[in-house]
């Protein structure tokens, strides 16, 4: 069995790219200045990822306003909306808002990937909203039930998914902190399972990763449990290890053993204990290991110095992974 | 309780004109800032207080003028504008502070400032990580608010960040890293409510307390970050106690953009705090009655003072005295008592260019007016 390491989110950017973008928005320079920073950053992200020895490379997908702007600007029948608040943080995206039955604009989305990764698709893992928490966060002005447009949204993720293997991309993240913090039950909970059961036949043989975070998963490991993904990840700085259900869990696990709540750097040793643990409670076929968040809640040098716990990690865990 | 119905009051910080960023910064003023001087001098008179900078600002020698004088006189400015709209509860528009988290973190070591995170689109805010134990450099805001007491016509009341926010918005390091263990959910939640406690015992109080000495007697603890976290709501009051121990003085709490109701019951533990000062205008539309969550208040038998938000910051359209009017009457019927009630903006004025916050002002004491003379002659 092996253990496996990458982001599960976006990463910051750096204090020379945070002061180029706001130059850029006071005009006191230009976008191409800017794109250039962007390209070089994205290029340290891939490098930093490769040296800390991830499977695949997300290039921190910098660029992106918030997770969902993305496809609030491309797919036909969404909206821009207001500010909002992201969870319990200090962080805000635009609310997307559903004003008609949604269609897609072909390779508008896969337009708007990290050049690095368009670049070499089979080492990339790309980032998404998962149907849930894309229902959960956008106002729906559509007339359709919210379980209709969760199945609806993930018959669209899916199709998106289909065209991005079809360009050679393998592995997908579906960033999922709803089903933790409001997890679903009766038709809702159907619809989920319902659109990732969409989203699976297009991965098609690839890896699909669904990313919990936010709170205790513990509640939603009955539906977690029947999600047909790859990988099922949860945030061990919510959910106590513990108190994880008994396996043998059909999926894989990924564990978020880095807290982007707090600079202070996690223990390498007690990781590799809670990581056992959690191995020990679940049998998973894999183990997965990431930051429990996204670590764009931290600035560069901080969220930088504490992924780097990760090699650290598996030779606490003697590299073969936990046994 | 007020001598007159809808007394009304300053909620927060105003934009810094242009002249005075300039001018702190020894940066000669452009032909856009020398004008905004001259037409705000115009409209509330303020630079003939503090003589000999207008000359220095306005004739090109900003090198010549002391930037604490500059702020001086930008402090000035804030305080005759809210005294000009006709408030009868006014500060400064916080005109010396960077801003509500940095600046009181830079009074107090034990903090090292992390570097910027992305609050949303191109926009930032600076994080600090508690690294040591909490401890006070000096008392802050002392200065401005003696400065702000020599000047001002009305009453002043004195806005200062509150230690749940402080701890909120930054980085715990010291407090979670005592915590044995794993450091899980129960250590984050035990780290966080000693950093808490510290910050209102070994900052806030402290500096609460100096501001008393020196006179100032209606403070109001902003703490925004009270509605991210609804179930830390004991640890918001925790906090607000802690920081107002055996202290005397009339006490607001400021919350905004929160559900209110998933605070209560527990808020209402805040012992010393006289007053609730939230935001009620910007979820106040005509589908939708931003005030009706008042009617909470009297469900748990609270009757103590309400600063009712009747203009919404975030948006440039100014709201009829009308309007105003309206709002001051919908809460009064919630609250049962309309003598429980001061008028203030939402928030603070600082998202709003000053002609827009001045119209704002005056419209909330336009509309307090309008609403007193409807209840003193109720068949008017």
């Amino acid at each position: 069995m092996q253990v496996h390491t990458g982001l599960t989110g976006p990463y910051p950017r750096p204090e020379a790219l945070i002061h180029a973008t706001r130059d850029l928005d006071r005009g006191r320079t230009n976008a191409e200045a800017v794109e250039e920073l962007y390209r070089t950053t994205e290029q340290e992200v891939v490098a930093l990822e490769r040296r800390l020895g991830f499977d695949q490379v997300t290039a921190g997908f910098l660029r992106w306003p918030d997770l969902f702007r993305p496809f609030a600007e491309t797919w036909e029948g969404l909206a821009v909306g207001p500010l909002t608040r992201w969870l319990e943080t200090n962080t805000f995206f635009r609310q997307p808002i559903l004003l008609a039955p949604l269609g897609r604009t072909e390779r508008a989305f896969a337009a708007r990937l990290p050049p690095p990764l368009r670049a070499q698709p089979d080492a990339a893992r790309l980032l998404l909203p998962g149907p849930y928490t894309f229902a959960g966060v956008l106002e729906n002005r559509s007339g359709e039930t919210d379980e209709a447009v969760i199945h609806r949204l993930g018959r669209m993720l899916a199709e998106e998914v289909r065209e991005l293997r079809g360009a050679g991309f393998g592995s997908f993240l579906f960033s999922e902190p709803l089903l933790v913090v409001h997890p679903p039950e009766g038709p809702r909970a159907e619809a989920v399972i319902a659109g990732y059961r969409e989203i699976q036949s297009a991965v098609n043989g690839g890896t699909s990763i669904v990313w919990t975070y936010g709170a205790d998963a513990l509640p939603a490991f009955p539906l977690l449990d029947r999600l047909p993904v790859s990988v099922v990840g949860v945030d061990l700085a919510e959910t106590d290890v513990e108190r994880l259900p008994e396996g043998p869990q059909r999926s894989g696990l990924g564990l978020g053993v880095i807290d982007p709540r707090t600079t202070l750097g996690e223990d390498p040793v007690e990781v590799a204990r809670v990581v056992r643990a959690a191995y020990a409670r679940r049998r998973p076929p894999s183990v997965s290991l990431g930051p429990g968040g996204p670590l764009d809640l931290l600035p560069w040098d901080p969220a930088t110095r504490k992924l780097g716990v990760l090699p650290a990690v598996l030779k606490a865990l003697g590299n073969g992974g936990p046994s | 309780m007020t001598d007159r119905l809808f007394p009304s009051q300053e909620i927060g910080s105003l934009a810094k004109p242009r002249w005075q960023l300039l001018g702190q910064r020894g940066e000669a003023l452009d032909d856009a800032a020398k004008a905004e001087f001259r037409r705000w001098d115009e409209r509330i008179s303020f630079s003939a207080e503090l003589p000999g900078l207008r000359d220095a600002l306005l004739g090109g020698r900003t090198s010549d003028a002391d930037p604490d004088a500059v702020r001086d006189l930008g402090a000035l400015f804030a305080l005759r504008l809210l005294e000009t709209a006709g408030l009868d509860r006014v500060y400064d528009g916080e005109a010396r502070r960077i801003e509500m988290y940095e600046h009181p973190i830079r009074q107090m070591t034990g903090f090292r400032f992390q570097g910027h995170v992305r609050s949303f689109d191109n926009k930032y805010y600076l994080k600090a990580a508690v690294t040591d134990e909490v401890r006070l450099e000096h008392p802050y805001h002392v200065e401005e608010f003696d400065f702000v007491k020599r000047h001002a016509h009305a009453t002043p009341k004195l806005p200062i960040t509150g230690p749940y926010t402080l701890a909120d918005w930054s980085y715990n390091e010291y407090y979670l890293a005592r915590q044995p263990g794993w450091k899980g959910r129960s250590a984050r939640r035990a780290a966080q409510r000693e950093f808490v406690v510290d910050l209102a015992r070994r900052a806030l109080r402290p500096t609460i307390r100096a501001l008393i000495e020196h006179g100032c007697r209606v403070i109001q603890i902003d703490e925004p970050a009270a509605g991210t976290h609804p179930d830390e709501a004991a640890l918001v009051v925790e906090g607000f106690n802690a920081a107002t121990e055996g202290l005397d003085a009339e006490f607001s709490m400021h919350i905004c953009y929160s559900d209110y109701r998933a605070l209560l019951p527990e808020l209402l533990e805040a012992k010393r705090c006289r007053q609730w000062a939230w935001e009620f205008a910007n979820r106040d539309s005509p589908g939708h009655d931003g005030y009706a969550v008042l009617s909470a208040l009297a469900e748990y038998g609270d009757t103590r003072e309400v600063g009712l938000g009747v203009v919404d910051v975030h948006r440039d359209t100014v709201e009829t005295p009308e309007v105003v009017a309206e709002r001051i009457r919908r809460a009064s019927h919630y609250l049962g008592d309309p003598r429980r009630i001061w008028v203030n903006p939402d928030c603070g004025l600082r998202t709003r260019s000053l002609p827009v916050a001045q119209a704002k002002l005056e419209a909330v004491v336009q509309g307090a007016a309008r609403a007193r003379a409807d209840f003193e002659n109720p068949r008017r």
